[in-house]
Parts: structure tokens; C-alpha cells; sequence
């Protein structure tokens, strides 16, 4: 065996922590010593309090807890994403995570459904998702598992206080033997031939050496951007939004299984549901509205009280023109940004580390695996922004300059060819590498108004009232059975209830910022 | 205002034609479809032979076509790989059998286990921890074994090619499609337009889609002014195919035989009642006679009859959909005939034609879709036939010195890159061979991995040895439940898998 990887991580944000917690987890332990250096002076950004389904096989595959995690971080289930007034004021529909129609319906359900509306049906496509109608009805409970029942059709995610999930790594990796190193970087020593790191020098003057770096430093992408000088890919003429202004509220009153996004003048607004407060946030485009309007029209929109005033933060939608250059990768938000409106901050970090574990170099500096890397995330971030742009582009609205300005935008060809065949006849293709299936693209396609003009012929090879009949099942089926589910609220309660804080100690981790 | 897609005409021959008008039938002939099929006669010979991967066992059973039925009346033999000899000298033959996925899920790919273990020194090839080609040893049949089987091998054939055909065509015929009472004498273009289609006897048919299916002469897609087929010659050099016979082997082995020689391979394709004889060569590098000559010489048979000699030239359509006309088959994409995939590409194109069928008549989206699909599809099986070629070990022989030189396409750059460097196959949309067949090919190229997964030293080095040592055992163990080709053809019906020991 070769001689242990010797790891040093800056930045002890969600990215840091998780890829020291899934490091240590998961690389043998003889392969690899492992340092995490951070400064308490700098907050973190805790990207992210929801998330996608994904989190649960990286907690699970780590060996973290489900219920003693959603404790600690005061988490609430998540169904899918409720978006309101997104391509036309008024629209109202659920992005579940999970499919339309029975487990076995696969592909051709949603051409069954599109042609029961040429056949005088008018009914909407959530009503055949398990997902949403249990996320409408306030309800959750776990999937059945090895059955082939409607209520298999659908995989869950959380609302977290990501701050808290961090600290919860935190401790985990720490009981693992991960040494955590307090100090600021003054400076950093580079090989003078091949540019390789060689180590970090604190402002105590501290020499922290290492054989691989993982650049976790935030917005500031301190090695890969500081050292490398690695470019940056600006994507904001597809995704103007460049500021976020978040607001905890108390919790509300009803504790939903889903994250809410409404379409706002300039931009959106997020509304996260946690244990003990509501996280809300303004994501909007500076170029669209100014500072005092987007404050004033975000307080206006809430319902709750106040838990702290909006705070202010900048950034732009892009990635670095790579996230690995030598021997040093960076995960997070130092290789990248795509704004919160799918949840995608922490799925990006997640399999970020999930290449890595499989191509993290064992002797030396190896371009293959560099190349092999980048490539690989070339094609995550650069399907995930499809899709964000998407929401953006399919739109009608009309009513401010940002919504006009996206529908007449030129979108990239990938997408403009996916939206042509759907609006044609409603195929969506599905690809092997990379976020979001079909039942993603379809739930924004047709929730923002795009109903296909067409569907498959081969919808007709069967007959009209079989598949009709098939449709009113199903639609049953999926109602009787979220009837007998509990209410979110209370399963989340019984199954992982949080302790009572004082709600000021509680944000304070996002005051931080 | 548009309109559904009520008429196709499919003008063609021999089982990509046959082929494609059942698929459509089966798929959209209660939707009301008129099919037309114009049958521009059989170019097989006796000689010839199908070879099919395991997914035309599949697309039997979609279609409601009997295994038992096709293996009598093609005189077919099941087999589980093929053996390729003479690619490198000096090097012993290797097998490139069809072995299943592993369920999703679970640990890390065996691939990365053996790859620490050779490189500690182990001495048993990944080979032998196949389940193929264990079953290809001992010249067995690998049934299936249940779902979750972590160990499972399929199937292929190989088929007498003429009477396969006409088993299609019979099949076309009972199931009610129109087929052409005369030769085809013209087709009507403009532009990129198919305007319809002439008959010898005066009538000429009209259709609101037309598929070729016309192989290599691209009757209907060729005369298109966009039209544009690239050649793959670079890198798949062979322009010449000899097909022939020998007789029937004694005892029917369960994978076909090919051998390199100077000027490209032979393989040797058992069927019942004889041994169909193939080579494929460069003209520059081999005559027509002496190929005919040295075929018997290289495999150590007796060619009996004929040998029947044709022009090859391997590439693909650049847009396969073009207008209103679509590509099947070699029409679209011409392969090399190394790994027995022609079948195959007929079949991806009626996949994706029947999966993306077009929702009115006219120009429609879904064209770009299946040019993109039918792309991606070509290149991955160039890259996987053109890595025989390139990885070739003959030395000092002009043929294979040129094409080893040739540099490898991205693809495959990628794939061999990886595979030397961690064992890794990344794996693109469209992949006719998943990871198991990449990496037997690639061994069997003599890449040997540099280096493999890290996780993989989670396992303690004595659960490792066991682990490696259990799957050979098992291997071993699956395979002698399977059984003979003899016994497998002899059977009446689907034969069960016999109880482990």
C-alpha cells in the first residue's frame, strides 16, 4: 500500500466539514492524514437550509444518525418545492421528489395524462404524484420500502439550519481524530516548478504542510482562484440574480414538508420551515431593482414577526473555468455559484466529494484524474444550470423588467433543443450523469404553463378508457392512502423533535455572517 | 395546422427492413399506423451469419417471438462472448464474454478489487472471475439466475442469416404489413424531402415518413442534399468482407473465435449444421484470394463452397434523421463487423424511432433528438470496435503499425486513460457495452490498471484475498450448473437452472 495522503482542508464551512466527515468516513484510514483549518473570525456563508434527497445517502453512507441529526439541527422533512407565481401570476405547483404515476408506470404516464386532456379531463399532473399530494396535504411519512405501492413513488430531503448540520460534522469528524487547526492563512507556499502547494502559513506563523489541499474557503476560493488563478465562467446574463437577503421569522404556524419559492418583482423569495423558525430570504438581481425597494418588498411579503433584520449578501452565478488544478481541488463555494432556487448548494459540494473519493490521488500528481474530475463537473454544473434557467425563461408574467427580460433572453442550445421537443410532444430526455430525471423537468415544464401541443403517439396503443381508468386509480389510490398519513409536524415531532432554545441563541450562528 | 403520422413506408432489405416494420407494428398498429414495407430483395448469401448480442433475446420477447422457434429455424447456437486471438504476439487469447451488471448499489465494482489484487501480484486475470467466461470454458449456456444476482451472464446467437430473414419476413407477413408487390424502380426528392416513392409496376407510394433500412446503399437518405456520411477508416481500416463455410464443429463451443492475421481477422461463427467462416481485412494489406486461402489456414478448418467477397467501409450519417426520412441500421451506422453488433444497431435505431416517434407529420423536434441519441450511440461502439484496432500488439506489420499509431478518439482516450490510471470506465449516454464488457476488452488489450480506488483498502487484506478467492469460487461454481450448447439446443423448452451443489 502507498504511503498516506497527507490533507489539509481550509475553510471549516458546510463544504469543509463535509468533506472532512466523508473522507474520514470513508478513506481508509491508513491512506490519509487529515487537517482542517479554519478561523472562528470568519463566518460561514451555511449555504443551503434545504436540500435534496441525496443528503440522505451521503448521512447514511457516513454513518450519521437520521433522527439524532434533524435533532441537532432542528431539521424538518422536505417533499419538493412549492413554486408560486413562476411563469404566470397565480401558478402554483409542487417540483416533488418523486415521480408521476404508479411505481410502474415509468416514462409514458405523464402522454397518458396529456391525452386524458384531449379526451375533456382537466386535471392537474400533481394529483397522479404521491409527493405532492402528501406535501399539500401538510402530511409526511417515510417511503415504503421493497414494495411496489404508490407510496414507494417518492424520496425525501431536509430543512435544516445549515450552520448547525455543520457543527454537527464538526463534532463527528472531530471524534474521528481529525485534527481541527484554528488560525487566518497569511500566506501560502507554492512548489516554484509545478505551482503544487506545499503548505499553508498561519498569521501565528504556523506552517501547516501537505501533500493535497481542498480549497473550502468560501466565496473567496483562496487557493484555487488566490493561487491557481483559475478564471471565472460568469453565467450571469442567464441568471441575473446577484444578491441575497435573508430574514429568520418565528416558525409558522403549520410546518409544511416543502420549501416554498415565490417569483418576486426582481427575483424570488425562499420560505424554509425549521423546528424553531422560518427561514426567508430575497434573492434578487441588482440590476433590476435597488436595495431599499427589494428590503421593502421582501418585509412587506412576510407574515411572521421579525427574528433579526435582513442582512445582505452579494454574489454572482458562475464556476470557476475548473474545479481542480494541480493538487488542489476546491468544493463549494470556491469553485462555484448557483443561486438556492432547487436546493442545489449542498448537492454540489456532495458530489464533488463523491468524485473525489473515487479519483483522489494516491502517489503524486496525476492529470488523468484532474482532467477526468473537471470533466465530470463541467457536466453537474452545467445541467443544473440548464434547469435553473429554465424556471426563469418559461415564463409570461410580463408585469417587471426581470421576467421580461428572461423570456426574451438567449438560452444555451442544450436547453433551447430540450424545451422545443417537450413543448412538441412532451418527450424529455433522460441522461446518465447528472441532476434532475424527467419527472424534475416535467413538473417545471407544465407547471409553468408549457402544456405539450402533442402527445406520444404511442400514448394511443392503448385504449382511451383503460387508460383513463388507470388515471382515476391512481388519482384514488394516491388520496386514500395520504389520508392515513400523519401530519408532518407531528411526525417530526415524535420521530425528531429538537429541545426548546432561546430562539435568540439559536440565530445567532446566522447572525454570524 | 399539423397532423398525426399516419402512413410510413420502410424501404429496405433483409432483417434491418423486416426488423423495423414488425417493431412499428408491434408499437403503433392499433394506433391506426399504415405501414408499407418496399423490399429491395435479399443481398445475403448462404454463406452468411447474424451475429446478436444478448439484447436480441430481449426484443424477441417484446415482440412475442419464440426462442425455440428462431434457434430451429436459423440453426442458431447460444453463445456467452467471443475468444480473440493473435491481436498481440506472443499473447494468449482472450475472452470478451456478457456478463450482467451487478445490481445498483452495494460495494465498490469487483473491477477495483482484482485491480489492487493484480497489482500486489496476483496472477489470475480478471477474465476468470467472469461468469461469461467461465460458462465460455466450459462451452455451458448461462441461464439466468434471479434479479439481485450479483454473478450473471447473457446470452447472444448467432443465426443463419438468410433464414432468419425470411423468419422476419413471415412474421411481417402474418402480422398483416403491406409489403410491395414490386421492385422499387424510384424515390421522388426534393431538397431534404422524400416526395414518394416509384414502383417497377407504375404505382408509387406516398408516406408521411419514410424509413431506410436500405444498409450501406442509403437508397432513400442518400440522394437527401444534406446528406453526409463520415468514414471511420482511421481508426476501423478493414474495406473487405469474406463470408464462407465450413463444416460443423463436433462439439459446439459457446462463443465465436476471431483471429488476427496481417491483413485484418477471421472469425469463426459455429452454427447447427456448419461453421460460418468471416474475415474482415484492409485491401491494401490482403487480396481477395489469399484471404480465401489463409481463412482456412489461421482457423484449422476446411472451407467447403464459395466464399463470397463484399466492400466494407465502416462510418455513420451525420444526421441518420434527415427531413422526413430516417436511418436504420447501416443506412445510419456502418460498424466494422468485430463484436457482432450490426444486430444492434439496427435495434438502437428502432428503439429510439419507436421511443421518439414523431407527434405530427413534418418537420419535428423529435429528428434532433434521435440525431443526437444516434450519435452518441455510434460513437461509444466505434470507440469500444476501434479499440481492437488500435491496441493491436503485431508489430512490424504495416496494417496494424498504421493504425496503432492512429490517435485514439476522445472517447476512447478517455475510457483507456482512466482504466490504466484507477480502473475506471467513465461511461457516456448510449453504451451498447457496459462496464464489465469495457474493462474485459481493455485487459484483453493488455491495459493493466496503475492504480484503483482508494476505498478499496477499507477491506482488511485477508478479507480481501478472501473476497477475490470466494469470487472465483463462485464463479466456478455458477457456471458448471449451466448448461452444455448441445444440451441447451436439444431441449424442447426453456431449460431451469440445476440446483447448486
Amino acid at each position: 500500500m502507498d504511503k498516506p495522503l497527507d490533507i489539509v482542508i481550509l475553510g471549516g464551512g458546510t463544504a469543509g466539514w463535509m468533506a472532512a466527515a466523508a473522507l474520514s468516513a470513508l478513506l481508509p484510514a491508513g491512506r490519509r492524514r487529515m487537517r482542517l483549518v479554519e478561523s472562528d473570525e470568519i463566518g460561514i456563508v451555511g449555504v443551503g437550509e434545504a436540500t435534496l434527497p441525496h443528503i440522505k445517502n451521503f448521512n447514511d453512507s457516513i454513518g450519521i444518525d437520521e433522527a439524532d441529526m434533524m435533532r441537532a439541527t432542528n431539521a424538518t422533512f422536505k417533499l419538493g418545492i412549492h413554486f408560486v407565481d413562476w411563469g404566470f401570476k397565480g401558478s402554483s405547483y409542487i417540483h416533488p421528489f418523486g415521480v408521476h404515476g404508479s411505481a410502474q408506470a415509468g416514462l409514458g404516464f405523464h402522454q397518458q395524462w396529456r391525452r386524458s386532456l384531449d379526451a375533456g379531463r382537466d386535471w392537474d399532473i400533481q394529483d397522479f404524484s404521491f409527493a405532492c399530494v402528501a406535501a399539500n396535504a401538510n402530511r409526511f411519512d417515510f417511503p415504503a420500502v421493497g414494495k411496489s405501492t404508490v407510496n414507494s413513488t417518492y424520496s425525501y430531503a431536509y430543512h435544516f439550519d445549515a450552520s448547525l448540520y455543520a457543527q454537527y460534522l464538526r463534532r463527528f469528524v472531530e471524534a474521528r481524530g481529525v485534527q481541527r487547526i484554528e488560525g487566518k492563512v497569511r500566506d501560502v507556499e507554492q512548489d516554484p516548478d509545478t505551482g503544487d502547494i506545499r503548505a499553508l502559513v498561519l498569521e501565528s506563523g504556523e506552517r501547516i504542510a501537505g501533500q493535497f489541499f481542498i480549497d473550502c474557503s468560501g466565496f473567496r476560493s483562496l487557493l484555487l482562484a488566490g493561487r491557481f488563478g483559475t478564471g471565472w465562467d460568469d453565467w450571469s446574463k442567464w441568471l441575473p440574480c446577484d444578491r441575497a437577503m435573508p430574514v429568520p421569522t418565528e416558525r409558522c404556524g403549520d410546518l409544511t414538508p416543502y420549501t416554498r419559492v415565490i417569483a418576486m418583482n426582481a427575483g424570488w423569495r425562499w420560505r424554509i420551515p425549521l423546528q424553531h423558525r422560518t427561514g426567508n430570504g430575497y434573492v434578487f438581481s441588482s440590476r433590476f431593482i435597488d436595495e431599499d425597494k427589494a428590503r421593502a418588498e421582501l418585509l412587506n411579503s412576510l407574515g411572521e414577526p421579525l427574528l433579526a433584520e435582513p442582512r445582505m449578501l452579494k454574489f454572482q452565478a458562475g464556476r470557476r473555468v475548473h474545479s481542480w488544478a494541480r493538487n488542489c481541488v476546491a468544493l463549494g463555494l470556491s469553485s462555484g455559484f448557483l443561486e438556492p432556487l432547487e436546493s442545489t448548494s449542498i448537492y454540489l459540494i456532495q458530489i464533488a466529494i463523491m468524485h473525489l473519493l473515487e479519483l483522489i490521488p494516491t502517489k503524486g500528481h496525476d492529470q488523468r484524474l484532474v482532467d477526468e474530475f473537471n470533466l465530470r463537473m463541467d457536466l453537474e454544473y452545467e445541467r443544473i444550470r440548464d434547469f435553473l434557467i429554465l424556471h426563469y425563461h418559461l415564463n409570461s408574467r410580463e408585469d417587471t423588467e426581470l421576467w421580461r427580460y428572461c423570456a426574451a433572453m438567449d438560452v444555451p442550445d442544450s436547453l433551447r433543443r430540450r424545451i422545443g421537443l417537450f413543448r412538441h410532444s412532451g418527450i424529455v430526455e433522460q441522461y446518465r450523469h447528472g441532476l434532475f430525471t424527467p419527472p424534475s423537468w416535467l413538473s417545471v415544464y407544465l407547471g409553468q404553463g408549457l402544456t405539450p401541443e402533442h402527445y406520444s403517439p404511442l400514448a394511443d396503443a392503448a385504449p382511451l378508457n383503460r387508460a383513463l381508468k388507470d388515471l382515476d386509480e391512481i388519482r384514488e389510490d394516491i388520496r386514500d392512502r395520504v389520508d392515513e398519513m400523519p401530519k408532518h409536524a407531528s411526525f417530526v415531532a415524535r420521530y425528531a423533535g429538537a429541545p426548546q432554545v432561546d430562539d435568540r441563541h439559536l440565530h445567532e450562528a446566522e447572525v454570524r455572517l | 395546422m399539423s397532423r398525426r403520422v399516419t402512413s410510413v413506408a420502410v424501404v429496405g432489405r433483409d432483417v434491418s427492413l423486416w426488423l423495423t416494420v414488425v417493431a412499428l407494428q408491434s408499437a403503433l398498429g392499433r394506433t391506426g399506423l399504415r405501414i408499407h414495407a418496399v423490399d429491395l430483395g435479399s443481398r445475403l448469401s448462404r454463406a452468411d451469419v447474424y451475429v446478436a448480442l444478448p439484447t436480441l433475446a430481449s426484443l424477441h420477447r417484446l415482440l412475442g417471438v419464440d426462442e425455440r422457434l428462431v434457434l430451429d429455424a436459423c440453426r442458431g447456437v447460444p453463445m456467452v462472448g467471443q475468444r480473440f486471438s493473435n491481436w498481440a504476439k506472443g499473447a494468449p487469447p482472450f475472452m470478451l464474454a456478457y456478463d450482467d451488471e451487478p445490481p445498483p448499489g452495494g460495494r465498490l465494482p469487483f473491477l477495483q478489487y482484482w485491480a489492487k489484487a493484480a497489482l500486489e501480484g496476483l496472477r489470475v486475470g480478471l477474465e476468470e472471475f467472469s461468469l461469461g467466461s467461465g460458462c465460455a470454458r466450459l462451452n455451458a449456456v448461462p441461464l439466468p439466475v434471479d434479479e439481485n444476482a450479483v454473478l450473471s451472464a447473457s446470452y447472444g446467437y448467432q443465426l443463419e442469416a438468410q433464414a432468419y430473414a425470411e423468419l422476419l419476413k413471415q412474421l411481417a407477413l402474418r402480422r398483416g404489413i403491406e409489403i410491395a408487390a414490386s421492385p422499387l424502380c424510384g424515390v421522388g426528392i426534393t431538397g431534404d424531402t422524400i416526395e414518394g416513392v416509384e414502383l417497377a409496376d407504375g404505382t408509387r407510394i406516398e408516406a408521411d415518413l419514410y424509413v431506410d433500412a436500405s444498409g450501406r446503399e442509403a437508397r432513400l437518405i442518400g440522394g437527401l442534399a444534406s446528406a453526409h456520411f463520415e468514414s471511420w477508416s482511421e481508426w476501423l481500416p478493414c474495406d473487405r468482407l469474406l463470408a464462407a463455410s465450413a463444416p460443423r464443429m463436433p462439439s459446439l463451443p459457446a462463443f465465436s473465435q476471431v483471429s488476427a492475421f496481417h491483413g485484418g481477422w477471421v472469425g469463426l461463427f459455429p452454427l447447427q449444421d456448419r461453421t460460418a467462416v468471416v474475415a474482415a481485412y484492409s485491401s491494401t494489406a490482403a487480396k481477395d484470394s489469399e484471404v480465401a486461402d489463409l481463412a482456412g489456414v489461421i482457423t484449422r478448418v476446411r472451407i467447403s463452397g464459395d466464399a463470397v467477397v463484399s466492400d466494407l467501409g465502416p462510418g455513420a450519417r451525420q444526421s441518420p434523421w434527415l427531413g422526413n426520412c430516417v436511418a436504420i441500421g447501416e443506412a445510419a451506422i456502418a460498424p466494422d463487423p468485430i463484436d457482432g453488433v450490426e444486430m444492434q444497431v439496427t435495434q438502437a435505431g428502432i428503439s429510439h424511432l419507436v421511443s421518439l416517434f414523431p407527434a405530427t407529420a413534418g418537420k419535428s423536434p423529435e429528428a434532433s433528438a434521435y440525431n443526437a441519441a444516434i450519435r452518441s450511440f455510434g460513437s461509444n461502439l466505434r470507440d469500444f470496435q476501434a479499440a481492437h484496432y488500435l491496441f493491436n500488439r503485431r508489430y512490424d506489420e504495416a496494417m496494424w503499425d498504421r493504425v496503432r499509431d492512429a490517435a485514439p478518439p476522445p472517447g476512447l482516450a478517455r475510457k483507456a486513460g482512466m482504466f490504466r490510471a484507477r480502473a475506471i470506465i467513465p461511461m457516456a449516454d448510449e453504451e451498447t457495452f457496459q462496464e464489465q464488457g469495457w474493462a474485459a476488452l481493455l485487459t484483453g488489450c493488455g491495459i493493466v490498471p496503475q492504480g484503483y480506488d482508494p476505498r478499496v483498502d477499507v477491506l482488511p487484506a485477508e478479507a480481501h484475498v478472501e473476497m477475490v478467492q470466494q469470487r472465483l469460487r463462485a464463479v466456478a461454481e455458477l457456471a458448471r450448473r449451466m448448461p452444455a450448447v448441445d444440451q441447451f439446443i436439444a431441449a424442447e423448452q426453456q431449460m431451469p437452472l440445476q440446483a447448486g451443489a
